[in-house]
């Protein structure tokens, strides 16, 4: 479209002194122009740029993505986007109030950064989950491309689901103004709780943040 | 008595003459008498008789000490010999070494360009072996069976031989030599059923003496066998000593020629024949050991022994002779004085011989030794393999052999040589060939060694850093330590350890995972700057604040407990996005530029840590970046979106002159500057330009010196190397460039990172020490190339 328009292309480039409110203010891009290895990334961020809460159209994949690519830099975002709230939480969440990553009282949740899982604080455990997530997620060795990824990789995004997850529900029931506060500004929450229902990434048991008024039903639309 | 006997004679004959000459002759007779009496017949015949056999004693005694003096000349000689061929083969070494060098240059050449080098430059030192690119490609196995380099393999490999034999000429390894030599003799039977013949030979040999040199080299073994029992270790070097000379004697001095000849036959199967036969003789002379030991002979034992002393001699001087390139006359002066030597002075000879050859032995083995040694690059090693060995030495008969088994054992599966080909495991010559190939693979791990100072540095990827999850926008290295920072837009800074590597699937370049990561901004991070002192740095942020942080140790565990302590203080005062961070090389001062349109300068750690704040006309816009100017520490330089830049002086915070670099940009559009920098030692200015220059500008005048088209698409980040030798420079091309400053050309293009959106590469810098550059991209990634 506008990209046709040699005269005056759009060049989509934060450069430097570009203020705030202006960042990545430029006009929408198609999918089908991103020509750049990083499409999916830069389709996602455009979306949620566009409007973070409309999250059905952000966990909306472009026609012929493919699906195991798409998960992927989902996960990618939601870990970046969770340093967001790991921030929040290392100036409130006190490694000696919170000794243990709990959420309910029914499970303390182990450290898996670790060469043998360990009780780690909370605080430890969002950080170290982080870390090990960016690890995971940027290893060569299981995501050496992010155009296509191998199945046997794919399978590892349901481990690093589930344990991000536990950052959510920890800040949830022992940081709740903070969860609200950070959820009303991303609703990171509830996407990624849509986003693991929709991909079936975690089992339905453990998603413990009653983050959606009626999740049977969330459900329902997005399998139907 | 003496007296009375010749004066009567002479009065007698004179007396009788005249007696006019009587007075001349009486005084003349008296005379005569003085005289007389030394003269008498029989007392000169005594005399003379006497002195003649003192003199024949004395001479006898020269010659005894001409003979030990020579004999130790000749020993000397053989040791210098040794000493010379060590030489040359550290030389050979140095220059396989220079010729693995190259070759890896090449591949890399090849693998970067797609074009070969050269092809001059990579032929191999021709006095050595070519299959050293069989090593280096780990193709040898292959090479080795079949190929077009099969000739010029095997006569290197020949060639290696030689020297070896060369090097290891005295008695231990003669009898590889030997072995050889007999090969070569056996040429004459050179034919399909060669080994055959050998192997029968072997069979035969030892009880029917069929063949005469043989023979003759077993006796003096059998002999001394019988005679010393224990000193079964100089067997071998004496039936070596034999066939060598006997060899000698029939060739003379035309032995290297005849083994040149043999070589450059070339030819698989002459090369592999000889192999063989090399191998059986070794087997043979084992053999005949054995038999020996039986003690079956009825020669006299002296005379073998002076005689294969004598022939140990002469061969040690005929080789000396014809491996050194000086003419060979007084060599072979020595040669025929040797003969008188053994012929004239046996007994003393064997005497000589317990205690020569010994030291000799000695000598060689620690050249051996040496030698091993050095192949497996660790000499204190080989010193101690060395003082171990040469007890047991004494009492074997193999012990070079087993030498070089012992090391081939380590080497063999490095080498991958068939087992055809390697099959002559008795002998140490092939084994130690081997050796000597297989070390040509270890240059590989220099690559990065001194030599290649002598050439243009060509930077390839080492480090790929993953682990952002978004575009990374500033990275900075520690000022001493091989650790890198980085700071993205997915919030975060992290900490990379280059020495921490995890080696990545396809080895090309490492993959390093980061030992922190800084949490605390809140949006991406868009700048960077770390102390002079390596301990802090700071960041800046679109959340308008700059962080200080304490850098932890770059060995800390990844997956330590959360300290809050690493962010030690954030500067407030800013109200829009920290694009830019410079800081002071000497003075704990920081510069910082905003969206705000507003340059600050900080003083971190301080109770008011904000110093001053420059602004400038709102027609400018805002900064996009900010540097001190390092050869006037007052001063500082800000570019703007106007495409202006201003020197400050940071006292009173006016502007001093402003760079013509609105001037000189193209007017129409936005050609903003995305990054000024300054050169460390020179009063210039450098400028980035988003209309794909790099324009330079002199700080007093203002007036542009250079101005280039420096990429394809906008530049956006700059670095000078420490000495202002060299600029970097990257754009959102995807490449970075690296420019002599001096000639102001492109040195070095890399392409480094993706695209997203239409950025690609954010920022890139020099290690201010190591030979360190790295480049940030938009594709999350940071990359560090050597």
């Amino acid at each position: 479209m506008k990209m046709a328009n040699e005269a005056n292309p759009i060049i989509r480039r934060n450069r430097p002194g570009t203020k705030t409110k202006d960042w990545c203010n430029w006009e929408d891009e198609s999918f089908d122009e991103m020509d750049s290895t990083l499409a999916v990334q830069q389709f996602i961020q455009q979306a949620i740029r566009k409007d973070f809460t409309n999250v059905e159209q952000i966990l909306n994949p472009p026609e012929g993505q493919d699906e195991g690519v798409w998960k992927y830099e989902h996960l990618r975002q939601f870990c970046l986007e969770l340093n967001g709230i790991a921030v929040k939480l290392q100036a409130e969440c006190n490694p000696e109030t919170c000794t243990q990553m709990t959420a309910t009282e029914q499970w303390i949740f182990l450290c898996a950064a670790h060469k043998t899982p360990k009780e780690c604080p909370a605080i430890d455990y969002t950080r170290h989950t982080l870390d090990g997530a960016a690890c995971l997620l940027n290893s060569n060795k299981y995501f050496p491309s992010r155009v296509s990824i191998k199945d046997s990789s794919v399978a590892k995004l349901g481990s690093v689901c589930r344990r991000v997850y536990r950052i959510f529900s920890h800040a949830y029931f022992h940081h709740r103004t903070l969860f609200d506060e950070y959820e009303n500004e991303t609703y990171l929450c509830r996407r990624f709780t849509k986003f693991v229902i929709k991909y079936n990434l975690m089992s339905k048991d453990n998603l413990i943040v009653p983050i959606l008024e009626d999740q049977q039903t969330i459900e329902g639309e997005s399998e139907a | 008595m003496i007296e009375d006997g010749p004066g009567s004679q002479h009065g007698g004959q004179l007396g009788p003459g005249s007696g006019g000459l009587g007075m001349v002759t009486k005084s003349q007779q008296d005379d005569g008498i003085k005289q007389r009496p030394q003269y008498s017949m029989p007392g000169i015949l005594h005399f003379l008789q006497t002195e003649w056999a003192r003199f024949e004693m004395e001479r006898s005694q020269w010659e005894v000490e001409r003979a030990e003096l020579q004999a130790r000349i000749a020993f000397l000689q053989g040791e210098r010999k040794g000493q010379e061929n060590l030489k040359q083969d550290l030389v050979r070494r140095i220059k396989m070494l220079e010729f693995a060098l190259k070759q890896e240059r090449a591949k890399y050449h090849k693998l970067k360009y797609g074009t070969d080098l050269n092809p001059d430059d990579l032929k191999p030192p021709n006095f050595d072996k070519e299959n050293k690119d069989d090593q280096i490609d780990g193709e040898i196995s292959i090479s080795t069976s079949s190929g077009s380099s099969n000739a010029t393999w095997r006569q290197g490999r020949q060639l290696l031989r030689q020297y070896l034999q060369e090097i290891g000429y005295t008695d231990t390894i003669i009898d590889v030599r030997s072995a050889r030599v007999r090969s070569l003799l056996g040429l004459q039977t050179q034919g399909g059923d060669n080994d055959a013949d050998i192997s029968q030979s072997v069979l035969v040999n030892g009880e029917q003496q069929l063949n005469k040199r043989d023979n003759q080299g077993k006796r003096a073994g059998l002999k001394k066998l019988g005679n010393m029992g224990n000193e079964t270790a100089l067997i071998d070097a004496e039936n070596a000593v034999m066939t060598t000379f006997d060899f000698l004697n029939q060739s003379n001095v035309v032995e290297d020629e005849d083994d040149l000849s043999d070589e450059n036959e070339d030819g698989m199967a002459a090369d592999d024949e000889s192999e063989e036969r090399l191998e059986r003789k070794g087997i043979k002379l084992k053999n005949d050991t054995n038999e020996s030991l039986a003690g079956v002979d009825d020669n006299d034992p002296d005379t073998e022994e002076a005689l294969a002393e004598f022939h140990f001699l002469e061969s040690e001087m005929v080789e000396g002779a014809e491996k050194r390139d000086s003419p060979s006359g007084e060599e072979e002066e020595w040669v025929v004085d040797q003969r008188h030597i053994s012929e004239l002075k046996e007994q003393y000879k064997k005497e000589r011989k317990g205690k020569k050859n010994r030291p000799t032995r000695h000598a060689l083995q620690a050249m051996l030794a040496t030698l091993g040694g050095d192949d497996d690059d660790d000499d204190d090693v080989s010193a101690d393999n060395n003082s171990d060995r040469l007890p047991s030495d004494e009492n074997r008969d193999d012990d070079v052999p087993a030498g070089g088994n012992q090391i081939n054992y380590a080497r063999k599966p490095m080498m991958g040589m068939p087992d055809d080909e390697e099959n002559d495991s008795g002998m140490g010559l092939g084994e130690l060939a081997g050796l000597t190939v297989t070390n040509e693979a270890d240059p590989m791990n220099y690559d990065i060694s001194a030599p290649k100072e002598v050439y243009r540095k060509t930077w390839n990827a080492k480090y790929t850093l993953r682990s952002h999850f978004d575009g990374v926008r500033a990275l900075a290295f520690h000022p001493v330590e091989p650790v890198l920072l980085t700071a993205s837009e997915d919030h975060t800074l992290k900490l990379w350890n280059l020495q921490k590597t995890v080696p990545a699937k396809k080895a090309a370049s490492l993959d390093v995972e980061p030992v922190y990561t800084f949490r605390a901004h809140i949006g991406p991070v868009l700048s960077l700057a770390v102390s002079p002192s390596g301990e802090q740095c700071y960041s800046g942020g679109m959340d308008t604040t700059i962080r200080c942080w304490n850098i932890p140790n770059s060995s800390i565990d990844p997956y330590d407990s959360f300290d809050p302590n690493v962010l030690s203080d954030t500067l407030v005062a800013h109200t829009d996005a920290v694009w830019g961070l410079s800081i002071h090389s000497s003075k704990n001062q920081l510069l910082s530029c905003s969206g705000d349109g507003t340059v600050r300068l900080w003083s971190p750690g301080n109770k008011s840590p904000l110093l001053n704040t420059f602004t400038v006309d709102s027609e400018d816009g805002v900064p996009t970046s900010v540097d001190f100017v390092r050869c006037d520490p007052n001063q500082m330089v800000a570019s703007y979106t106007s495409s202006n830049t201003y020197i400050f002086d940071i006292e009173t915070g006016k502007q001093v002159l402003m760079l013509e670099t609105k001037l000189n940009s193209d007017s129409s559009g936005s050609n903003q500057i995305n990054r000024v920098i300054n050169h460390p030692t020179l009063p210039v200015s450098i400028t980035a330009h988003e209309d794909r220059h790099i324009r330079f500008f002199d700080n007093n005048s203002g007036k542009i010196i250079h101005s280039m088209v420096a990429h394809l698409d906008s530049v956006t980040s700059l670095a000078i190397d420490p000495n202002g030798l060299y600029l970097l420079s990257g754009s959102h091309d995807c490449s970075i460039r690296l420019w002599n400053l001096d000639s102001k050309t492109c040195v070095q293009e890399i392409t480094s990172h993706r695209k997203k959106f239409e950025e690609s590469i954010h920022d890139v810098a020099f290690h201010p020490q190591k030979p360190y550059i790295a480049s940030a991209g938009a594709d999350a990634l940071a990359k560090v190339f050597v």
